[in-house]
């Protein structure tokens, strides 16, 4: 059926090229799986993966990152300017257009700045854009970005930012069928089923190779795999790591997640230093990862972040896996075998209640007598947002969209942030400065002492940076990126 | 049949109203949904804001008066995760389940009928005995699994069909396949056992015993004569497969129905969307029961109006 289906297509595709193009390379389409249906194609409403995963070629932005990270140019044409503490200056190349036509200027960027912090639009993304505090056209090429107070890392928040057409925008239709200037435009969706994508030939860079690209959604991870293995599908997301062998391809890639446990300096058992820094020691990260993720994971640095991450400190490294060490230490602390709770979840995350229930195993095996307190997600989030009430040790998965320390510190390592557990002035302090500290030397200066301090503290268990893994057909080649978006336009096929 | 009907209604009416009210308990009880929606590192403003954007601020009883008078005129609200009207998203994908569960529950019938009936030909025979282990079997294996197992063999292996998602024909035929199986396993069983009481009644020896050919005395008296327990627990599959079944089987096959809308509804503490859904599959088993009910009266007037 599929075959035959195929076939109807490409005749369909190949009449219309006969009848259109003049001699347009008519590559092959291909089809993507994503884990969920976009629930809307408006680039600023949702904070969800698989309408960015579309939205990522249909719109573009200010800055861009290469695969490994770096950011660097996008529409803006030079190295962005911060030419007061809280005015950001872009510039972008003239005679831009929208796939309507519309033309992208700044007035079309001042309007998408204006637009995400409407308070009508209410948007689930405006954690990511909470400093923007209006824009300013100044020439058709030059526009102003306002912040409420100093931002230093703008320029990265606009990676994530995309720039939608004025007019197009106001549209009822807009959140259906998306205009952007990306090298993708859109072409159906047929809700339930599939989203359609076609390559735009106006657009300003190189023609992508492949001509049209389909999105299905198929949440469960056997059949993804199944659709990929029949030969139905030819990129799919979030394949688990044991099934690396059996499909045609797979591609992996450290990812932005990175799963740790917050421990409470506070009170009960872990607020010993000696202790905190024994469930680090107790911790063999290297089986974590070998064991439960294929190998399919990095140790992480004793930080909270990636080696590309601003922030990153290359002086600190992992706490070694040590049990005696360990146990020696929860001895001098006149602990060894107490008693410690491990709150955790199950589903949310890859493999969190098994990273959970090894961490508890390593725990045990050092003579503590773990706790281990699994919960559905929204009780667990409960008490990661309880700042009355800590466990000793809570579960979680840092997420870092910015590659920048600003919001997983923010959120663990600094006294205010929900999820963190320790009441130590000094990060605050560090990390409030660093926010808008805009001497990017003196900056990176306040991260690194913010690792050194939670390292040493051990405010946190270190465990690991997972991959993201792609099952890929036969015919695909594409290189995954760190920052796990899937820009067609970087995939060919044969 | 008139007085039987209202009488019917009116227990609907009462069980609609109950789930009315169970469900906005039940919904409000399995979390915050400004919690789960927003991105863990989201500020308390920002959680404020995006709470009072949704209505969800008020006292609680100004929500359930909101809602009460809105589900009556059939406005369920608009959805928290989807940002589109709820009746929207279900006139949508209600079709999909519609078509899902006929398909189904008529493939179970149209299997369970013959193979119970044949079963009962010669109880404890061969051909019974193997029907009897077959829906054992079929009983008993987990309908995720069976869907998975469905997957690999037609679609992998011999490549007939496709995996998974809706547009043809035949992306119905594995869903549908699984979704029928326990359904049939179990009319199998009824069909068997009422067809050996019938065939084993003073009126069917009456018949052979004037020479009616055999297919005629089951095909048409025996089996008329067991249609309404057939039909009864056929109702009672299909009411199954619609409140529950679907869940697992268009998860599994991406059938973008109702089932898999409700499973990603309680992921996203979509709370709004999820009363509408439940309360919408109650109003559909209502009156699939009342129509069970008059079809069985329909097959055998002896039925009892007021006892029913």
């Amino acid at each position: 059926m599929f075959m035959r289906l195929r076939g109807i297509a490409q005749s369909a595709t190949f009449a219309a090229g006969l009848a259109l193009a003049p001699a347009a390379a008519l590559a092959d389409a291909i089809t993507i799986v994503l884990g969920a249906e976009p629930t809307t194609l408006d680039p600023h409403a949702a904070d969800d993966g698989s309408e960015k995963a579309v939205n990522d070629n249909v719109f573009e932005t200010l800055m861009v990152r290469d695969a490994e990270g770096n950011l660097g140019l996008g529409l803006a044409i030079e190295e962005p300017t911060q030419i007061d503490p809280t005015t950001w200056e872009f510039k972008i190349p003239p005679e831009l257009t929208f796939h309507n036509g519309e033309p992208l200027d700044a007035a079309a960027i001042a309007f998408s700045v204006e637009r995400m912090i409407d308070p009508e639009l209410n948007s689930e993304q405006l954690s990511y854009f909470s400093t923007f505090a209006g824009a300013e056209v100044i020439d058709e090429t030059t526009v102003h970005i306002l912040t409420s107070g100093p931002d230093p890392i703008l320029p990265a928040r606009m990676y994530y930012f995309m720039i939608v057409p004025p007019e197009a925008s106001t549209a009822d239709d807009f959140a259906e069928a998306p205009i952007g200037s990306g090298p993708y435009r859109f072409v159906s969706w047929d809700r339930g089923n599939e989203i359609v994508l076609e390559a735009n030939p106006d657009w300003r860079g190189e023609a992508p190779d492949v001509s049209e690209v389909t999105y299905r959604f198929i949440e469960e991870s056997g059949t993804r795999m199944a659709a990929l293995m029949a030969g139905e599908v030819d990129l799919i997301t979030n394949l688990l790591p044991e099934f690396t062998g059996q499909v045609p391809q797979s591609a992996s890639m450290r990812g932005l997640e990175h799963p740790t446990v917050i421990l409470n300096t506070n009170g009960g058992i872990t607020a010993d230093k000696r202790v905190r820094q024994a469930l680090n020691l107790a911790v063999d990260k290297e089986a974590l990862a070998s064991a439960l993720f294929e190998g399919q994971a990095q140790v992480e640095q004793g930080q909270l972040l990636g080696a590309t991450y601003f922030g990153f400190n290359e002086d600190i490294s992992a706490y070694p896996y040590d049990p005696d060490r360990a146990m020696e230490l929860l001895e001098e602390a006149g602990v060894a075998g107490g008693d410690i709770t491990l709150v955790g979840t199950a589903g949310r995350w890859l493999k969190d209640r098994e990273v959970v229930e090894v961490v508890a195993g390593f725990w045990s095996a050092v003579g503590l007598n773990v706790d281990v307190q699994i919960f559905e997600f929204d009780e667990y989030l409960q008490r990661l947002f309880d700042k009355e009430n800590r466990a000793d040790a809570i579960f979680v998965v840092s997420g870092n969209e910015l590659l920048d320390a600003d919001r997983s510190f923010s959120a663990y390592y600094a006294p205010s942030g929900f999820g963190s557990s320790n009441s130590f002035d000094q990060l605050e302090d560090w990390i409030v400065e660093a926010r808008t500290e805009t001497d990017i030397d003196a900056r990176q200066a306040l991260y690194e002492e913010a690792v050194a301090f939670g390292h040493e503290e051990a405010i946190l268990t270190f465990l690991l940076n997972i991959n993201n893994i792609w099952g890929m057909s036969e015919r695909l080649s594409w290189q995954p990126r760190v920052d796990g978006k899937m820009f067609v336009s970087t995939m060919t096929v044969e | 049949m008139g007085r039987f009907i209202l009488a019917k209604l009116w227990q609907g009416a009462l069980v609609v109203l109950s789930v009315v009210v169970v469900v906005f308990i039940l919904t409000r009880m399995i979390g915050d949904p400004v919690r789960v929606m927003l991105p863990l590192e989201a500020t308390e403003e920002q959680r404020a804001q995006f709470e009072e954007q949704l209505g969800l601020d008020r006292p609680i009883g100004v929500q359930f008066v909101d809602y009460v008078t809105d589900v009556a005129v059939l406005d369920f609200g608009e959805s928290l995760w989807q940002r589109r009207p709820v009746m929207e998203i279900i006139v949508e994908k209600a079709p999909a389940t519609i078509l899902l569960t006929l398909a189904a529950i008529g493939l179970a019938i149209a299997l369970a009928v013959p193979l119970g009936t044949i079963a009962a030909l010669r109880p404890e025979g061969i051909v019974d005995r193997i029907v009897v282990l077959i829906s054992l079997i079929g009983l008993s294996i987990p309908q995720f699994w069976l869907g998975l197992l469905f997957i690999v063999f037609f679609a992998l292996t011999l490549g007939w069909l496709p995996t998974s998602g809706s547009g043809t024909p035949a992306h119905l035929i594995l869903p549908a396949l699984t979704l029928a199986i326990p359904a049939m396993t179990r009319l199998v069983m009824v069909v068997r056992s009422t067809m050996i009481d019938e065939l084993n009644a003073q009126y069917v020896k009456v018949l052979r015993a004037k020479g009616m050919r055999p297919w005629r005395v089951v095909a048409v008296h025996a089996l008329r004569n067991s249609a309404v327990p057939i039909l009864t627990l056929a109702g009672w599959e299909l009411i199954r497969a619609l409140s529950g079944y679907t869940v697992v089987v268009e998860s599994v096959f991406a059938w973008p129905g109702l089932g898999l809308t409700a499973i990603q509804a309680i992921e996203r503490q979509d709370l709004i969307l999820l009363q509408a859904i439940v309360f919408l599959t109650a109003i559909m088993v209502v009156v699939l029961n009342l129509l069970i009910d008059i079809l069985s009266k329909a097959f055998d007037p002896r039925i009892d109006l007021r006892a029913a």
